[in-house]
């Protein structure tokens, strides 16, 4: 039979049961990101960019992040709720030659962890977020994000989102990512093209994947994924357009925060000796 | 010289790189952090708060001098995280806050528990409820125990000294990475703002417990476990190819969550509880002096034990008073059978504490048929004076 060329990355049977296929609803955009991502770092191993077992997925808590529930075959964490990021800080800080991949939705990143992503992007440690934007929470019954549209009808607004949304990739451009892109699950190869350079770039690099819900929105995935193509335009002609610019913010690398560090450990240790 | 006036004689010079056998004069804050580099620490994430910055100041000093890293975060809930991260890199990690920022803390600890991350955290207590004040205090240790969500045990030592905070702290470590478990240090503003002499053994005479790895047990990745093999499972690091899945919803030993079972999760809590509560004699440990011929105990811990201890002694010399002394070095788990082991039969069991009498219960329970009563004697804010003490003993036995 045939096998998915990314299986090999994924854990399909365990002493104690199958662990596929993935707890996501069909249609779901975050198995398509999962197949972008894993694109990006099979291309990158293959060409000896970096070792398999350099990789490390971190994320938090919602659908997004249970894509490192137990699926992947590389060193992975599952964490709490916003805090994936702090996570992958202390773990660059014990071992800076890890390759860190965090992924991250649109609640987790900008609502209980809007701390730590700012503070990260500023500190420009070396991780690679991946965030994918359904504007919802999904994993708890669509309720309003702080990425949820004006006007938006949702579980825990139904006269209406009053509130503005969130622009993560300028949030994170501003913060001082070192790498900045935003595409959408009806870009999967310019979406993997990003992933891949920005895992590539040490420091903070910020990937915004906007993502459907079909679930919790009542449309089909092909309808959904049609209107992302239809509501985005490339950066460069998105002045004067109400529609959501997508391609790369910035690609501005800066000194990364363990290489700062290290200037200290080497000074401390060549005093002493 | 002690390491510590080293660092600070001179901004930007680095001190050597493990603290010198031998007497040193150091503060509880800076003996904390000597111990913890002797134990291997290797990263610290920290975030300020009164009076547990001193513990962070001197990590920023200290780490880059045996090639660890100091962070700043940008809040305790991110700090305590940084070391969770940084454990599972193969990294030795501690955070140093007080009361306020402990809270923030909970649901790091309660998650580090449920994956059996090693990892240490120190709570130097000051009054609470909210910011309370800023002297010292006892009143977190039942926080220390209940305070993070669900049912995971905890680990929590007592120190009541200089010493205590190098010792205890090497301590914690080695029982972090024992049991695979976080572990807390519950000092308060009094030992970590003290300065006293410490004694420093000969490095190599001071025991350092390390990580249990599967390499070590001949585990190839393919078998690997994350929660199995053992009742304290073996601990890869990121990076080694062992493609480890570190989970804290209800898993399988492998890490496997697909099918939500309730059984599973039984398995596992059950455990969790046994790897620490069903192990108190090899981890809890008390200190006693007269309890041979006494007729009445005091049972106290933390920097309550240097006046209790004092208060013992002048009961004794001066009023001629058969009263013992026992310390709680640590907390929790409770040390059940060692109380009713050393304490067969007394009149009164007095237990002084800096806040309003919360150890007392698990003591009272504990030893409810071994004692005509028990008195609690509570302190706000301060220690209680060994006057203070001896007034409520002699005014409680008559003499």
């Amino acid at each position: 039979m045939l096998k998915h060329p990314m299986l090999k990355y994924l854990k399909e049977e365990g002493p104690y049961g199958p662990r596929l296929p993935l707890i996501l609803c069909p249609g779901c955009g975050a198995g398509q990101v999962l197949n972008f991502t894993l694109h990006a770092v099979d291309s990158i191993i293959e060409e000896g960019g970096a070792k398999k077992e350099d990789f490390v997925f971190i994320s938090g808590v919602g659908c997004s992040s249970r894509l490192t529930s137990h699926y992947l075959n590389f060193d992975s964490a599952w964490t709490i709720h916003g805090r994936s990021l702090a996570i992958a800080t202390g773990a660059l800080l014990a071992n800076p030659g890890l390759n860190i991949v965090v992924f991250t939705g649109d609640g987790d990143a900008a609502a209980i962890g809007g701390n730590h992503f700012i503070h990260a992007f500023r500190r420009n440690i070396n991780v690679t977020v991946i965030c994918m934007n359904n504007g919802l929470y999904g994993m708890t019954g669509g309720q309003v994000a702080p990425t949820t549209l004006s006007q938006a009808i949702t579980s825990t607004t139904p006269y209406g989102n009053i509130e503005d949304a969130f622009d993560l990739c300028r949030l994170a451009q501003t913060s001082g990512a070192s790498y900045v892109a935003r595409w959408t699950t009806a870009h999967p190869l310019k979406a993997t093209k990003a992933i891949k350079k920005a895992i590539g770039k040490k420091g903070a690099s910020f990937i915004e994947i906007l993502s459907q819900c079909p679930v919790h929105k009542k449309e089909t995935p092909v309808d959904m994924i049609r209107a992302l193509k239809a509501m985005t335009v490339p950066i460069k002609k998105a002045e004067g357009s109400d529609k959501i610019p997508v391609g790369e913010f910035c690609d501005t690398p800066r000194p990364e925060w363990t290489e700062k560090y290290e200037t200290i450990i080497e000074k401390c240790t060549a005093r002493r000796s | 010289m002690s390491v510590a006036s080293l660092a600070k004689k001179e901004n930007g010079t680095c001190p050597p790189a493990l603290i010198t056998p031998g007497r040193h004069y150091l503060e509880g804050s800076e003996a904390c952090v000597e111990g913890a580099l002797v134990a291997g620490l290797k990263v610290y994430g920290g975030y300020p708060i009164t009076p547990a910055s001193e513990i962070m100041e001197h990590a920023a000093q200290r780490l880059p001098a045996v090639g660890g890293r100091f962070i700043q975060m940008e809040d305790e809930i991110s700090a305590a995280c940084t070391l969770i991260g940084a454990s599972w890199a193969g990294g030795k990690a501690m955070t140093a806050t007080s009361s306020p920022g402990f809270s923030l803390m909970q649901e790091a600890i309660s998650f580090s528990i449920m994956t059996e991350t090693p990892l240490v955290i120190v709570d130097v207590q000051r009054p609470g409820p909210g910011q309370g004040y800023i002297t010292t205090s006892q009143e977190d240790v039942m926080q220390a125990r209940w305070g993070h969500h669900g049912q995971g045990p905890i680990i929590a030592l007592a120190p009541c000294s200089v010493q205590d905070m190098f010792d205890l702290t090497i301590e914690a470590f080695n029982l972090s990475e024992a049991w695979r478990t976080p572990v807390l240090i519950m000092a308060e503003e009094t030992v970590a703002h003290m300065r006293e002499r410490l004694i420093v053994p000969d490095l190599d005479q001071i025991r350092v417990v390390p990580r249990k790895k599967p390499q070590d047990l001949g585990i190839a990745p393919e078998d690997y476990q994350p929660y199995g093999h053992d009742l304290v499972p073996p601990l890869a690091d990121f990076g080694e190819g062992y493609n480890i899945n570190h989970v804290s919803l209800a898993h399988h030993p492998d890490g496997n969550v697909a099918r939500y079972n309730l059984d599973m999760h039984r398995e596992n809590v059950v455990r969790l509880h046994e790897k620490i509560e069903g192990n108190v004699d090899a981890i809890a440990r008390v200190e006693s002096r007269f309890l041979d011929d006494c007729e009445h105990v005091l049972i106290c811990f933390g920097a309550v034990a240097r006046t209790g201890v004092e208060a013992v002694m002048e009961a004794r010399e001066v009023h001629g008073v058969k009263i013992g002394f026992l310390r709680l070095v640590t907390l929790w788990p409770f040390a059940e059978n060692q109380l009713r082991k050393l304490i067969n039969k007394v009149g009164t069991i007095f237990v002084p504490e800096m806040n309003l009498g919360m150890m007392v219960h698990p003591i009272t329970e504990t030893l409810r048929d071994r004692c005509d009563r028990v008195v609690s004697i509570p302190s706000i804010g301060a220690l209680h004076s060994p006057e203070t003490l001896l007034e409520k003993i002699c005014e409680a036995v008559k003499c």
